[in-house]
């Protein structure tokens, strides 16, 4: 048996048949040969982020933990080993002149994990952190080598650059970086109302803007972050220029730095948590209605926020972002409160308004209700069947999201 | 500065009343506790919650400033765990200075009405 895992909110734990880490690409493929052989599946694991099972297996758990650290760059893109953390790959960047052109609300995730799952933070201006990826190397479910990237297997790369694992061990990631630079953060709180009535000028004058909404007060934390060497137009956040609003103030927080000490934060606080990426239209109804009916049904026990954040579409065939500017609504829960009448609950208005669940938070839904979701579902699993034909990765979870019954 | 206060409140009869009415902040339903700090050292707060049917919940960390006073809505508390609402609770609270504890809390269950109570909380 392998040691247990336990995923960071501490919802998703199981012992898998055997727990590896490779240390380089001839183990993973010996690995997943020897796997392929035996008949049991292989899951490839990053930081355990994620709360949705993704990971989970009877069979082999791979961790990508000694797979760490930058491998090369050119100034304008890098490769790194699929199992650096994003706090890592950050500094490694920074060193040698680069950064990451976004990055999520938090970098405990490894590359691999992170990219593989959508991940993503905010800004009308960027994709999720997938869209950065240029190139992969995969180990294939025949345990073959298959380097993807415009110049290499270029088919596949819609593909593999957000594929749940689902198409083979990730081993390296070719991202597209940018010169360093810095940004500005500014955060401040304002009433729901006031947020709603201003969105779309926040999000449009600002390179990157997300709001937290708090059930309990109706209250907002609105959060800022622009270039410090390009000025924004600061209007929107400067309190004189908001007439007839009793505004708060000043900016509560106000913090400069490069980009990946910046734009993630740091927290302790363990929760779980829902994400469902929606139509941009659909958000003013969707939020109108999640906040009616938390306010009406669970703020009780609910005392946690609600994250709004904007994303750019994308041509990535599972990505939630595909072919749409996106919206994203995420509620979060204490551990150690109940949440799955409220998940659950929110995810039926999510679904009403299209909604895409974020792949590695807690949903509810199979194949059957995300084929229709996912234009390209098919080319997907065409390629998924090509690099995997015995189904190495095709855990039972896999097969529940990927395989209609 | 003077030491003022004690360094243990006590808070046995809270309940955040719900639902409330009216706009919110403003006019929700709320439990309340205004803490005074007149030493000049910051103040770091543990709070513990009792509760009827269930262990304590705690502590939660809360920070006032050397001469300095705080409100801190109950109903906002979310570390380690939001405090759920319309559920009895005594809450305990420990300074490592002498602080002042009021209780305060609004009620707006009945529309229209707002109905307030304030009470100096148990010294220990």
């Amino acid at each position: 048996m392998g040691r247990g895992f336990v995923n960071w909110s501490g919802s998703l734990s199981f012992t898998p048949g055997e727990y590896a880490e490779p240390a380089d690409e001839d183990e993973v493929r010996a690995l997943v040969r020897r796997a392929r052989e035996a008949g049991t599946t292989v899951r490839p694991v990053g930081s355990g982020h994620s709360s949705s099972p993704l990971v989970r297996t009877d069979g082999i758990l791979l961790s990508l933990d000694r797979l760490a650290g930058v491998i090369a760059d050119d100034g304008e893109l890098a490769t790194a080993w699929a199992g650096t953390k994003l706090k890592a790959l950050g500094e490694g960047l920074y060193d040698a002149g680069l950064a990451m052109d976004n990055l999520g609300d938090v970098d405990y995730q490894s590359i691999a994990g992170a990219t593989a799952t959508g991940t993503h933070g905010t800004g009308l201006g960027f994709g999720n952190l997938s869209t950065q990826v240029t190139g992969v190397r995969l180990v294939t479910g025949t345990g073959e080598t298959v380097d993807v990237s415009a110049e290499h297997n270029s088919d596949l790369l819609p593909a593999a650059r957000l594929s749940l694992g689902a198409l083979g061990v990730v081993t390296r990631v070719t991202l597209d970086v940018q010169p360093r630079y810095e940004l500005r953060r500014r955060s401040w709180c304002a009433h729901v109302d006031w947020t709603l009535d201003h969105l779309a000028e926040l999000q449009h004058t600002n390179r990157n803007m997300d709001f937290y909404w708090y059930p309990r007060s109706d209250q907002t934390q609105i959060r800022v972050m622009n270039r410090v060497d390009r000025a924004p137009d600061e209007r929107v956040w400067q309190p004189r220029l908001v007439p007839g609003e009793a505004f708060p103030g000043e900016p509560g927080e106000v913090r400069v730095g490069p980009t990946h000490r910046t734009i993630p934060r740091h927290r302790e606080l363990r929760f779980e948590e829902i994400e469902y990426m929606l139509p941009a239209e659909a958000f003013a109804a969707c939020f109108a209605e999640v906040r009616r009916r938390i306010r009406q049904r669970h703020r009780r026990v609910v005392g946690w926020r609600v994250l709004v954040r904007s994303i750019a579409a994308d041509d990535i065939w599972l990505s939630n972002a595909y072919g749409r500017p996106t919206v994203t609504i995420a509620c979060l829960q204490n551990t150690s409160l109940p949440y799955e009448e409220y998940f659950r609950d929110m995810e039926a208005v999510f679904r009403h308004y299209g909604g895409r669940p974020h792949w590695g938070k807690k949903h509810w839904l199979t194949a059957r209700d995300l084929r229709p979701l996912y234009p390209r579902w098919d080319d997907f699993q065409a390629v998924r069947r090509r690099l995997d034909p015995d189904g190495v990765f095709l855990s039972r979870d896999l097969a529940r999201l990927l395989e209609e019954a | 500065m003077a030491q003022i206060g004690a360094r243990t409140w006590v808070v046995p009869g809270g309940r955040v009343p719900f639902p409330g009415h009216g706009r919110e902040p403003e006019f929700g339903s709320f439990d309340q506790l205004c803490v005074l700090n007149a030493t000049d050292q910051e103040a770091e707060l543990s709070l513990d919650f009792y509760y009827e049917d269930a262990e304590p919940v705690g502590p939660y960390r809360i920070l006032v400033g050397a001469r300095r006073i705080r409100h801190v809505r109950v109903n906002d508390l979310i570390d380690p765990e939001a405090v759920r609402l319309d559920r009895p609770y005594g809450c305990v609270l420990r300074s490592p200075v002498p602080v002042v504890v009021q209780f305060l809390r609004q009620d707006t269950r009945l529309p229209g009405v707002v109905a307030l109570t304030g009470a100096m909380a148990y010294p220990g």
